[in-house]
């Protein structure tokens, strides 16, 4: 199917369609499909050696649709190249492990990476490339259009008009490679309805809808329950807002997941608000909903979001706020991962986040032994854009610091933001990554480094910063690393002399030097402390998950 | 934006979460303290050091004098941090001796804030016979004419030994966080199974142990908002207008009637819900979410 053009033939794509459809047509399917028949649809429509894009992201999954094509007979449907952004249910695994794909190209696989190892280990599958979602999303416009693809929405009409409502996340991406090159554009529905709120996806993009026996799954990522925020978070938080966010007016960025980062978020209204960058900094955002930046949003703190995906639970506050997210005429959220991956790429002044290891050139990276995680989009936040021309002034800055005054272009500012050691003891800095024995393992092509060393620009440790920016050469910045490193093997191997010349130009920074008394790093300072805090400013609009309920 | 809400959120400063010491500063008139016994002439268990478990120089407890809103006070404050604020021989004989020293100077109050699992079981004989004892000073101190103050907001709560501690009290003042029975939820559970109680549902174990049911069956005087300031002015207010008298035997009759009765009453219900209910709220699954000020409105138009 993805040979090249034959001979005066340049249509093939277009009448390759028209027989898959009527070959759903040969069977009585029409546009709706009832759901016991969408095994029989797949089987029509889909052929051996197909690009199948299966719509998992990094929260709505297509799971019904996936179980279903596992579910086909290997006889039929084999050898598929599958593309997607995310491997996260064991349906996914399962089509490999079946005989049915054969090929993988994608970006994360979070809970499946355990599997997805033994598979590449035992040959089961051939992975094309491990990609960020930007890399991904591109690629389907380029190299890897899917011939069919398999994609969720939360309802549909008659016509086949689709309502992605607040997950939209990457839908469009995927429809439009797949309609716009001959392919087939398949749905699953959590309900049928006389009218969508609003139109997401129009009919004549989507081939084929079925109402799935149950609604899709959603999982909520990016919930931080503030009562398991730490009082050494809390310092690492309140040492970053000074020393980074203050400093370089930082109001443009992207904040990762962890509860370093939701610590910011909760000392927005309170520390920082006393320090008095209210409206100097981190005004606008390229961010999930978190639950956690409700404070600040009611405190007046932030004034723009826009989000990849939505968040469990916050479907009545994010339209109770629309001056603040992006929404529809109907009131609820149009998230779009592609846009705001771009967003986070390009017109974001910085990003934050965290790691699970870091080498002495400031390498990252999240991949443990015996598992294949992927990147999603952190590498495509945590990059300085080459491409990029705007200038602003926490942009300006960082690139004077690394490139001297008459630098030519500014820097993004990546900071990474790690306690030195992680649960179990198991020290953060270490002298080489897990990274470099997964990849002999697995005989990849290169080793799996979330953020390369020459983006970080900052690294916050609860004994500091180390900005390197100002390192002039590879031994001040390693040693600049030590410097921050703690109680490590790496920090203890610290040359003494060398951190304490670093800090008296300010390469390296303590709280003391920053002007914070550690003794005020304690959790009264966040302005929610538990689940129930962040209900409560939210004025009772969020509605927290099950899981993190306590009441 | 709800801006009188947000300030006060932001203003809080968590009970709950603070050390003993923490509370000690910020429930009391500020720098009022005077501590009996500190660190340097107090000592650790010599029961944990036998056991080679690392002791306290506090033994989880402190104890001394301040004031509270101008009027004398003692104070004991329990540390839940340390060993889940258990009463071991050296704690409860701190405690003891604060209590007997209000009988001889009889302050205003005592207050004692309340942060235990109960009787430190390392200590055996030693800890059970500590709580008895402390048991017998808090009656000793109210017959004296001294209240004997309550508060309960800790991570530990008050339970075992310390539940019947607090509720010899004259009085509780009590959070929403805070917790106050007599079994500990995993004890029930490990007893009894988890079919009849499941410890890890959190939401149950406030339901039923929570400062806003203890509140609505009438065993706190005061319920505050999880804030040190709030169980300071909630403190204040009771001390303020005390005029309680001391327990005589007609009035403990009639409490004990009035537990019989209860006990009747709500034989058989499960859960927090079903008692809230019974006691005649109209939507008891919005208790959990009120705030303080509306659950108690909301208790001010029960039927009586």
């Amino acid at each position: 199917m993805n040979a090249p053009h034959p001979a005066g033939a340049w249509d093939t794509r277009r009448r390759g369609r028209q027989q898959r459809l009527e070959r759903a047509a040969a069977l009585g399917l029409a546009r709706r499909v009832e759901a016991p028949r969408v095994g029989e649809l797949l089987e029509a429509v889909i052929e051996p050696g197909d690009r199948v894009c299966l719509e998992g992201n990094n929260q709505k999954q297509a799971d019904f649709l996936s179980e279903t094509l596992a579910d086909c007979s290997p006889e039929r449907l084999h050898d598929l190249h599958m593309v997607q952004s995310v491997l996260a249910l064991p349906s996914h695994v399962d089509l490999f492990e079946r005989g049915i794909a054969s090929k993988l190209d994608f970006s994360f696989s979070g809970p499946q990476g355990g599997r997805l190892a033994r598979l590449v280990q035992d040959r089961q599958i051939e992975i094309g490339a491990i990609h960020t979602y930007l890399e991904l999303f591109g690629r389907y416009f380029v190299d890897l259009t899917p011939n069919v693809c398999l994609i969720a929405a939360h309802a549909a009409d008659a016509a086949g008009n689709l309502y992605t409502g607040p997950n939209t996340e990457d839908t469009p991406a995927i429809v439009e490679a797949t309609a716009f090159k001959g392919g087939i554009v398949i749905a699953q529905v959590n309900e049928l309805v006389d009218t969508l709120p609003r139109v997401d996806i129009p009919a004549d993009w989507v081939d084929f809808y079925v109402v799935a026996p149950r609604p899709n799954y959603i999982e909520p990522l990016f919930t931080r329950d503030p009562a398991q925020i730490t009082d050494v978070q809390v310092l690492m938080a309140m040492m970053a807002l000074k020393g980074i966010y203050a400093e370089y007016g930082v109001k443009r960025l992207n904040h990762g997941i962890g509860f370093d980062t939701a610590a910011i978020e909760l000392l927005l209204p309170t520390y920082a608000t006393e320090l008095g960058l209210k409206g100097k900094i981190c005004t606008h955002w390229a961010l999930n909903p978190h639950p956690t930046l409700i404070p600040a949003i009611e405190s007046g703190c932030v004034e723009s979001i826009h989000s990849f995906g939505s968040e469990v639970g916050m479907e009545n506050y994010i339209p109770a706020r629309s001056d603040v997210f992006f929404t529809g005429a109907d009131g609820s959220m149009r998230s779009n991962r592609a846009f705001s991956q771009t967003a986070g790429l390009y017109a974001c002044d910085m990003f934050i986040g965290s790691t699970l290891q870091m080498d002495l050139a400031g390498n990252s990276s999240t991949a443990t032994l015996g598992r294949i995680t992927g990147f999603g989009g952190a590498p495509n936040m945590g990059s300085d854009p080459h491409g990029r021309r705007h200038a602003s002034p926490a942009w300006l800055k960082a690139g004077r610091e690394a490139g001297g005054p008459n630098a030519i272009r500014g820097r993004k500012l990546v900071v990474q933001m790690v306690e030195t050691f992680r649960e179990h003891m198991a020290p953060v800095f270490v002298e080489e990554l897990d990274a470099w024995k997964l990849q002999e393992s697995m005989g990849m092509e290169l080793p799996p480094i979330m953020i390369y060393g020459d983006d970080v620009t900052h690294i916050v440790t609860e004994e500091g910063i180390a900005n390197l920016l100002l390192c002039r050469t590879p031994e001040e910045r390693e040693q600049a690393i030590r410097g921050v490193a703690g109680f490590t093997p790496v920090g203890m191997a610290r040359d003494r002399q060398m951190v304490e010349q670093l800090r008296q130009r300010g390469v390296i920074r303590r709280a003391e030097d920053l002007g914070i008394d550690p003794r005020r790093a304690n959790r009264d300072l966040l302005a929610a402390r538990s689940i129930k805090d962040l209900v409560r400013w939210s004025g009772g609009l969020y509605a927290p998950p099950a899981r993190f309920r306590n009441w | 934006m709800n801006a009188p809400v947000a300030n006060k959120l932001v203003l809080r400063r968590s009970y709950f979460e603070a050390s003993a010491r923490a509370r000690v500063a910020a429930v009391l008139d500020a720098g009022s303290f005077r501590e009996f016994l500190p660190p340097e002439a107090s000592e650790p268990s010599p029961h944990l050091a036998v056991l080679d478990i690392p002791g306290a120089f506090d033994d989880g407890v402190i104890v001394g004098a301040a004031s509270l809103g101008g009027r004398p006070v003692l104070v004991i404050a329990q540390e839940g941090q340390f060993m889940g604020g258990a009463v071991g021989e050296i704690h409860g004989a701190k405690i003891v001796g604060l209590l007997r020293r209000a009988v001889q100077d009889k302050p205003a109050a005592v207050i004692f804030m309340a942060d235990s699992g109960g009787v430190r079981l390392h200590e055996a004989n030693a800890g059970l016979i500590a709580i008895s004892e402390v048991m017998r000073a808090v009656l000793d101190t109210r017959a004296a004419g001294v209240p004997v103050i309550a508060l309960v907001g800790g991570s530990c709560g008050a339970f075992g030994g310390m539940g019947i501690v607090s509720r010899l009290c004259s009085a509780i003042v009590m959070s929403e966080e805070g917790r106050l029975a007599l079994s500990g939820p995993e004890v029930i559970e490990t007893v009894a199974g988890v079919e009849e109680f499941d410890s890890k549902d959190r939401a149950l174990v406030w339901r039923v142990t929570g400062g806003k049911h203890r509140y609505l069956t009438g065993d706190c005087a005061e319920l505050v908002e999880d804030d040190a300031a709030s169980f300071r002015d909630g403190a204040i207010a009771l001390l303020s207008g005390w005029q309680k008298p001391m327990p005589a035997s007609s009035t403990l009759r009639a409490e004990q009637a009035r537990l019989t009765e209860r006990r009747q009453r709500f034989a058989g219900l499960r859960d927090g819900l079903d008692v809230w209910q019974a006691l005649g709220v109209a939507e008891p699954r919005q208790i959990p979410l009120m705030d303080r000020d509306s659950l108690v409105a909301l208790k001010k138009g029960l039927p009586a």
